[in-house]
């Protein structure tokens, strides 16, 4: 059977979590050659602050669309870190906002930590790069697309005027991620 | 070749219709299906078309019949609670020979029910919702791909035989992105739209579009019409997908989103060396009957899964051959309910 990796972006809404999820399967499908399904919470599930993205991507055809078993969570809540951390799988990655997730959740899992938000907001400059931030760092934790083809799906995606707001925050993203990995 | 896209089931459903030459939606918003006439609202005035949200479904339907019975392209699309409030129009639609698109991102019932995947407006769908005795030809996508693919279809499917046809889904093709191929439309030939009404010239031949037969064995000759081609249907139309069912001792069956599940739990069956196999029906109506009695010559166990109390299971039993035994497990819709691989792995093993 086909290799399967699940990624899930989650957190409050307004942290550009969908988009994320977006750009991630996207470089996987259409720049990388692998297939991949993206599918977030809809309607009631969607309000009330909370929100998820999930993405899973395969050298093969993905038959079930939805997220079972998480190799890869990124949480940007201390709710989404509790809520979802379960669902990793042994060996799995989490990948949290050391300042908005002040308790670690425990499991046999790798806990990768940095402050993600006042990252994009002090060193790339906006705070509203956040989730490029948290992208460039779950790409360079997962390991399933190259770092220039998820660069490529990132520019693709936002205005011209702040292509290098962006380019930026992704490359941020990515070393944080590897420095606090180490 | 297309270029390959990332987009959401809804929007290659939005994207086949303009693809297919469609300038005139007409709809009223619901979840979870609201992607599409967001996305023609945008893009169908660029074109010169025309989109307008209704003041209610009923409304959008009877716009559709209206702009139908011009000859121009036109397409309406909802939800469960609001493809029952258009079921009259889709009745006058398919008494009154309309051809016309009509999109089910289908959610779970009865009555206000709930924004859920369900399958539970199958028999709506396949057996006249509306009054009268009438059949829509309906397609069932399970993909990104087959949203496009069918869309484009059902324009083509309604312009030769006249009738509404309905592309039925639910959210979780409707609501996933995947790959798309945005294929252009082909090459078909259609017979010639000699019937519409678009205002007419003196001494030029009356066009009348209507569903009303008063005259003695008007309407009785118009039913016998009607039916004589929901047989050409039947013979002509029949799709569906067969995935490893040549040596199958157990063939799966579902249609939609629930199938690709089931194709998961098929190679989890096949890696522990059961034969297991699917069959697919991609149109619900004409159903493939030939197909299931073509399967069940050879293997005798048919497992039905729908994510319902059991609809389809009818007509399978109706198909196979009448030694198959036809097993059925139903998820009807509650929070979070979609059935997971390994829960039909077990069915298939308690039916292997």
């Amino acid at each position: 059977m086909s290799k399967r990796y699940e990624i899930r972006f989650s957190g409050a809404g307004g942290q550009g979590l969908i988009l994320a999820g977006v750009i991630m399967a996207e470089a996987a499908s259409i720049y990388e050659g692998l297939q991949a399904v993206q599918s977030q919470s809809y309607g009631p599930e969607a309000r009330g602050g909370s929100s998820k993205s999930e993405v899973i991507i395969s050298d093969g055809p993905i038959d079930y669309p939805k997220a079972t078993i998480v190799d890869a969570l990124l949480a940007l809540t201390q709710e989404a870190a509790d809520k979802y951390s379960v669902d990793l799988k042994e060996g799995g990655v989490l990948l949290i906002d050391s300042e908005l997730v002040t308790k670690q959740p425990k499991g046999n899992f790798k806990v990768v930590s940095f402050p993600i938000t006042s990252t994009a907001k002090n060193e790339v400059g906006r705070e509203i790069v956040t989730n490029i931030v948290a992208l460039g760092a779950m790409v360079a934790l997962t390991g399933m697309i190259t770092r220039e083809n998820a660069e490529k799906a990132v520019l693709a995606r936002v205005p011209e005027a702040f292509l290098e707001l962006n380019k930026k925050a992704f490359n941020i993203g990515y070393e944080k991620a590897l420095a606090a990995q180490a | 070749m297309s270029q390959r896209l990332f987009v959401k089931g809804n929007e290659a459903v939005a994207m086949a219709a303009i693809e297919a030459g469609c300038r005139y939606y007409f709809g009223y918003p619901i979840t979870p299906q609201s992607d599409i006439p967001e996305y023609l609202s945008r893009e169908l005035p660029k074109l010169n078309g025309e989109f307008i949200q209704a003041e209610s479904e009923v409304g959008a339907i009877n716009m559709l019949l209206g702009a139908s019975a011009t000859g121009v392209r036109a397409m309406t699309s909802s939800s469960s609670p609001g493809i029952s409030l258009k079921q009259e129009g889709i009745s006058y639609m398919a008494g009154s020979e309309l051809p016309g698109v009509i999109v089910n991102i289908s959610r779970s019932g009865p009555g206000l029910g709930g924004i859920d995947a369900s399958q539970a407006d199958y028999w709506q769908s396949v057996k006249g919702g509306g009054h009268g005795g009438y059949h829509i030809i309906v397609l069932a996508p399970a993909s990104v791909q087959e949203m496009y693919d069918l869309t484009m279809l059902a324009f083509d499917l309604a312009d030769i035989y006249r009738t509404p046809v309905m592309v039925l889904a639910d959210s979780v093709v409707g609501q996933m992105k995947e790959a798309l191929v945005p294929n252009p439309r082909p090459e078909t030939t259609l017979p010639e739209k000699d019937w519409v009404v678009r205002g007419r010239k003196e001494g030029t031949e009356q066009k009348i579009v209507k569903s009303l037969f008063l005259g003695d064995g008007e309407l009785e000759a118009h039913n016998w019409k009607l039916h004589g081609k929901y047989d050409v249907m039947r013979e002509k139309e029949c799709r569906q997908e067969l995935f490893m069912t040549e040596d199958a001792q157990l063939i799966v069956t579902a249609f939609g989103s629930v199938a690709r599940i089931a194709k998961t739990a098929i190679l989890t069956a096949r890696e522990a060396g059961m034969k297991v196999g699917l069959l697919r029906p991609i149109t619900l109506f004409p159903f493939p009957t030939q197909a299931y009695r073509d399967v069940t010559g050879q293997c005798k166990k048919i497992l039905d899964i729908e994510l319902n109390n059991g609809q389809m299971v009818e007509d399978v039993r109706l198909s196979v051959a009448r030694d198959a035994e036809v097993h059925f497990y139903g998820r009807p819709p509650g929070a979070g309910s979609l059935p997971v691989p390994e829960e039909l792995f077990e069915q298939i093993k308690k039916y292997y």
